[in-house]
C-alpha cells in the first residue's frame, strides 16, 4: 500500500515537473509556428495607445510570422465598420470593442469566450495572468454576464488634469477634491480675466452621455437605470448631479456643448483652462511640449469626489477573437491579444505612450514619478463602476437619445427634470423593445 | 436602303447603361423598399420580422422626422434664393464682354469650394468658427466685434450652416446659369441693348427666358443636394448643438448607422424619395409651362 502511494507521489511529481517543464518550455515563437504567415484584420484608432501597440508590432511580427494588417478608423466609425462587417461575414478577426460595446457583441455571438484559448495549452501563454489584470478594468472592458472574452488593450479612467501653477497663483497648494469644491471654492477663484476654471467636454456625441452627462449622475448618487432597469433619472440624486452640471457651466466656457475632448485638452494646454476631467489617454498629449504649453505646471489627480463618493469616469477597449474568424486566424488574433496585453510587454506600452491595465506594471514607484498620472489612475481604478455607462446592446439606440436631450438641457431648451423625463420614457421604450421587462432578457447591464 | 438599326445594335448600346441602373440605382432601392417592411436592426437580427407598414406610420407620425424636415426645408429656403441671387449676379458679371483673363481666373476659382470635400468643408467650417481660437472670429476682433459663439449656440449655429452652404454652393449656380447664358443669341441681346439701356428690361424680357432650363435644373439639384446634405453638417456640428441642426439626413444616418435600424432608416429614405420626386415634378410644371 505504502508502494502504491510512493509510486503515486512520484508520478504525480514526474506529472508535475513534466507539466511544469512543458510550461517553462512555452514560448511565443512555438506557440505561433502553425500558423506563421497568417493575415489577422483589426481596426484600430488614432490614439496614443494604438500608436504604441503600433511600434511593438514588428517584434510580434518578426517573431512569429504572423501579418497583423491595421486600419486606422475615427472613433464615431469604429462600431459602424464592425457590427456591418460581422453582419456580412466580413474579414475582421480581432474584434476591437468598447467597454459600452461589450453586450452588443457577446449577445450577437460575434466574439468568442477568451476560455476557448486560454484552455488550449498550445495557445495558452503560461505567464497569462489574469488576476494581474485590475479587476475592475478586466470586469468591464472584456467581460459580460460572468464571462470573459477580451483582454484590457486601451485603458482609460477619467482623471482631473490641472495647471497647477495657476493654482498656485489663486492660492491653492492643491486641486479640488470635491465636486463642492469646484462649485463654491475653485470655480469663483480662477474664472476670471478671459480664464475658466473648468471645462467640461459636451459636445453631441459620446462625449455628451460619457464624458458630461455620466461624470455627473454617479458622484451625486443617480445613475441611468434602477435594479428593475426603469428610468432613475428622475431621481433626487440624478437630479442633484444634472442641476449641478447646469449650475457649474457658469465656470466653464461659453459654447461649451460644442466642446470635444480636443477642445478641452488644448484650452487646458494654452493655459486658458484651470483644471479638466478626461481621460487618462491624454496624458501622452498634455506632457508633450509640441502639444502642449504646461510643461511642469501638469499635474493630475483623481476626479473630485461628490456626496456618493468618486465614482470617476471610465471607459477603454479590450481586444477579443472575432468567431467569423477561420481556426488558424482566430489563433493568431489570440496570440497577438495575449501578447500585446501581456504582463512582460506592460512596461514598454507604457514607455511608448499606451496605458496598460496591468497591476504589476504600476508597482515601480519610480515609474510614478516618470508617469504623473499612475496614482491617480491606480486610485481611480478602485473606485470606478462597470455600469457607469450601462454595457448592453441596447447602449447604442439609448446614447444617441441622452446625447439629444443632454445637450438640449444644458442649452437650457429644456429643465434637466424635462429632459430626465424624456430620456427616462425613451429609453425605457427601447428596453421594452428590447424585452427586458417581459423576462426574454436577463437585467444585464 | 433601310434605315432601321437592328434590335441587337440597340440592345447592345443601351443594355450597358440600363444592367449599370439597375444594379447601382434599382436594385438598392427595391431592396430599401423591401426592408423599409421589416423590424431589421443590424445588432438584433435575430428578432427581423415582416412589419408590413408599421415603419411608415412610425415615420409619418413621428415629430423628430418632421421636425428635421422642417429644419432642412427652412435651409433651403433660406439659402438657395441667396445662392440664386449672387449666382446670377457673377454669372452676368462674368457675361459681359472683356477682361478675358480675370473671367477665366474667376471661373477657375469658382470651382474650388464645389471641387473641396463636404466633410472638409465641415472640418474647415469647425476650425475656422471655433470661438477662441478661429480665425473668423480673429477676423471680427480687429474690428472691434467680441468672438461670436457660432457652434455652440443653436441659432448661430443654424446661420453657420446656412452661410457655409452658401459659400460652397454659389458657384454651382453661377456656373450653371452662365452657360444658361450663353444659349441667349447674341444679336438678341445687341438688339435689346439698342432698345433700351435698362439691364433690368434685358434680364427679365431677354435672357430670363433662356435661363428658365438652367433654373429648373439648380432647383431640382439644389434640393435634392439640401435633402441628402450630411458630410458638413456631419463633420461641423454633428446634427447639434441639442438638434439644431439636424438635417432629414443627418437624422437618417443616425439611425440606420448609429441605432442600426435599418428598417426604420429605410422607410425614411423612401418617404424623403417621394418628396423630392414631388418637388422635382412640381418644378418641372411650374417653370417649364413658361417655357413652353
Amino acid at each position: 500500500m505504502k508502494l502504491k502511494t510512493n509510486v503515486s507521489a512520484i508520478a504525480l511529481a514526474a506529472t508535475a515537473a513534466l507539466g511544469a517543464g512543458q510550461a517553462g518550455a512555452w514560448s511565443l515563437e512555438e506557440a505561433a509556428k502553425p500558423y506563421a504567415g497568417t493575415e489577422v484584420e483589426v481596426l484600430f484608432l488614432d490614439r496614443p495607445g494604438y500608436a504604441a501597440a503600433i511600434k511593438m508590432l514588428p517584434e510580434f511580427e518578426a517573431a512569429t510570422g504572423i501579418k497583423i494588417n491595421i486600419t486606422t478608423v475615427p472613433y464615431e466609425n469604429a462600431l459602424g465598420e464592425q457590427v456591418r462587417d460581422f453582419v456580412a461575414g466580413g474579414d475582421i478577426d480581432i474584434a476591437l470593442i468598447d467597454l459600452v460595446w461589450i453586450g452588443n457583441f457577446a449577445e450577437n455571438g460575434w466574439i468568442e469566450p477568451i476560455d476557448k484559448f486560454t484552455g488550449n495549452a498550445a495557445l495558452a501563454d503560461p505567464d497569462l495572468a489574469l488576476d494581474d489584470f485590475f479587476p475592475l478594468v478586466l470586469n468591464a472592458f472584456g467581460g459580460w454576464n460572468g464571462t470573459t472574452y477580451g483582454l484590457p488593450f486601451d485603458n482609460y479612467s477619467g482623471l482631473l488634469f490641472y495647471n497647477s501653477c495657476m493654482l498656485k497663483d489663486a492660492g491653492f497648494d492643491a486641486p479640488p477634491a470635491t465636486w463642492d469644491e469646484v462649485m463654491n471654492v475653485y470655480g469663483p477663484a480662477l474664472t476670471k480675466d478671459g480664464k475658466y476654471a473648468y471645462a467640461l467636454q459636451s459636445k453631441r456625441n459620446e462625449t455628451q452621455s460619457a464624458d458630461s452627462f455620466a461624470r455627473m449622475l454617479w458622484p451625486f448618487g443617480g445613475s441611468f437605470l434602477t435594479a428593475e432597469f426603469k428610468s432613475n433619472l428622475s431621481s433626487p440624486e440624478s437630479q442633484a448631479g444634472l442641476k449641478f452640471r447646469q449650475d457649474l457651466m457658469k465656470y466653464m466656457p461659453e459654447g461649451i456643448v460644442a466642446y470635444d475632448h480636443s477642445e478641452v485638452v488644448n484650452g487646458l494646454a494654452q493655459g486658458d483652462i484651470a483644471f479638466i476631467t478626461e481621460w487618462s489617454a491624454f496624458y501622452s498629449t498634455l506632457a508633450s511640449p509640441d502639444t502642449s504649453t504646461l510643461g511642469d505646471c501638469l499635474a493630475v489627480a483623481p476626479e473630485p469626489k461628490g456626496p456618493a463618493g468618486r465614482k470617476p469616469a471610465l471607459g477603454g477597449f479590450s481586444l477579443a477573437v472575432a468567431t467569423q474568424a477561420d481556426e488558424a486566424e482566430q489563433a493568431a488574433g489570440w496570440l497577438f491579444i495575449q501578447w500585446v496585453t501581456s504582463k512582460a510587454n506592460a512596461g514598454k506600452y507604457l514607455e511608448l505612450g499606451g496605458v496598460p491595465a496591468r497591476q504589476s506594471a504600476y508597482a515601480d514607484p519610480a515609474l510614478a514619478a516618470t508617469y504623473k498620472f499612475i496614482p491617480a489612475l491606480v486610485e481611480s481604478w478602485q473606485e470606478g463602476v462597470p455600469e457607469f455607462r450601462p454595457r448592453f446592446a441596447e447602449w447604442p439606440a439609448i446614447t444617441e437619445i441622452v446625447q439629444e436631450w443632454g445637450t438640449k438641457m444644458m442649452l437650457g431648451e429644456v429643465t434637466t427634470e424635462e429632459g430626465a423625463k424624456v430620456i427616462g420614457e425613451k429609453m425605457e421604450a427601447v428596453l421594452a423593445e428590447a424585452g427586458y421587462y417581459d423576462g426574454k432578457k436577463p437585467l444585464a447591464q | 436602303m433601310s434605315t432601321r438599326i437592328p434590335r441587337r445594335t440597340i440592345a447592345a448600346f443601351l443594355g450597358p447603361a440600363i444592367a449599370a441602373l439597375l444594379i447601382v440605382g434599382i436594385v438598392p432601392l427595391c431592396y430599401a423598399l423591401w426592408k423599409s417592411l421589416h423590424y431589421f436592426n443590424l445588432t438584433k437580427l435575430a428578432q427581423s420580422r415582416f412589419v408590413g407598414l408599421d415603419n411608415y406610420a412610425f415615420v409619418l407620425t413621428d415629430l423628430v422626422f418632421w421636425q428635421a424636415m422642417g429644419r432642412t426645408g427652412l435651409l433651403f429656403i433660406t439659402s438657395v434664393p441667396v445662392q440664386i441671387v449672387l449666382g446670377l449676379t457673377i454669372a452676368l458679371v462674368l457675361h459681359r464682354p472683356g477682361l478675358t483673363f480675370w473671367k477665366t481666373l474667376t471661373r477657375l476659382s469658382l470651382v474650388l469650394p464645389m471641387a473641396t470635400t463636404y466633410a472638409v468643408v465641415g472640418l474647415l467650417a469647425q476650425v475656422m468658427l471655433n470661438q477662441k481660437y478661429g480665425v473668423i472670429n480673429q477676423m471680427l476682433g480687429w474690428i472691434g466685434i467680441d468672438p461670436i459663439n457660432f457652434i455652440g449656440d443653436p441659432t448661430n449655429a443654424f446661420i453657420a450652416v446656412i452661410l457655409w452652404d452658401i459659400w460652397q454652393w454659389t458657384p454651382f449656380v453661377a456656373l450653371v446659369l452662365l452657360a444658361g447664358l450663353s444659349t441667349v443669341p447674341p444679336e438678341i441681346e445687341e438688339a435689346a441693348q439698342l432698345e433700351t439701356k435698362s439691364n433690368w428690361t434685358i434680364l427679365r424680357h431677354v435672357q430670363l427666358p433662356y435661363l428658365i432650363p438652367s433654373l429648373v435644373a439648380v432647383l431640382i439639384l439644389r434640393t435634392a443636394d439640401t435633402l441628402k446634405l450630411f458630410d458638413m453638417v456631419f463633420t461641423m456640428t454633428r446634427g447639434g448643438p441639442g438638434a439644431a441642426t439636424e438635417f432629414i439626413a443627418v437624422l437618417i444616418e443616425r439611425v440606420g448607422n448609429r441605432q442600426f435600424d435599418i428598417g426604420l432608416a429605410s422607410a425614411q429614405s423612401i418617404i424623403m424619395l417621394a418628396v423630392t420626386i414631388v418637388l422635382a415634378r412640381i418644378y418641372i410644371r411650374l417653370f417649364y409651362r413658361e417655357v413652353r
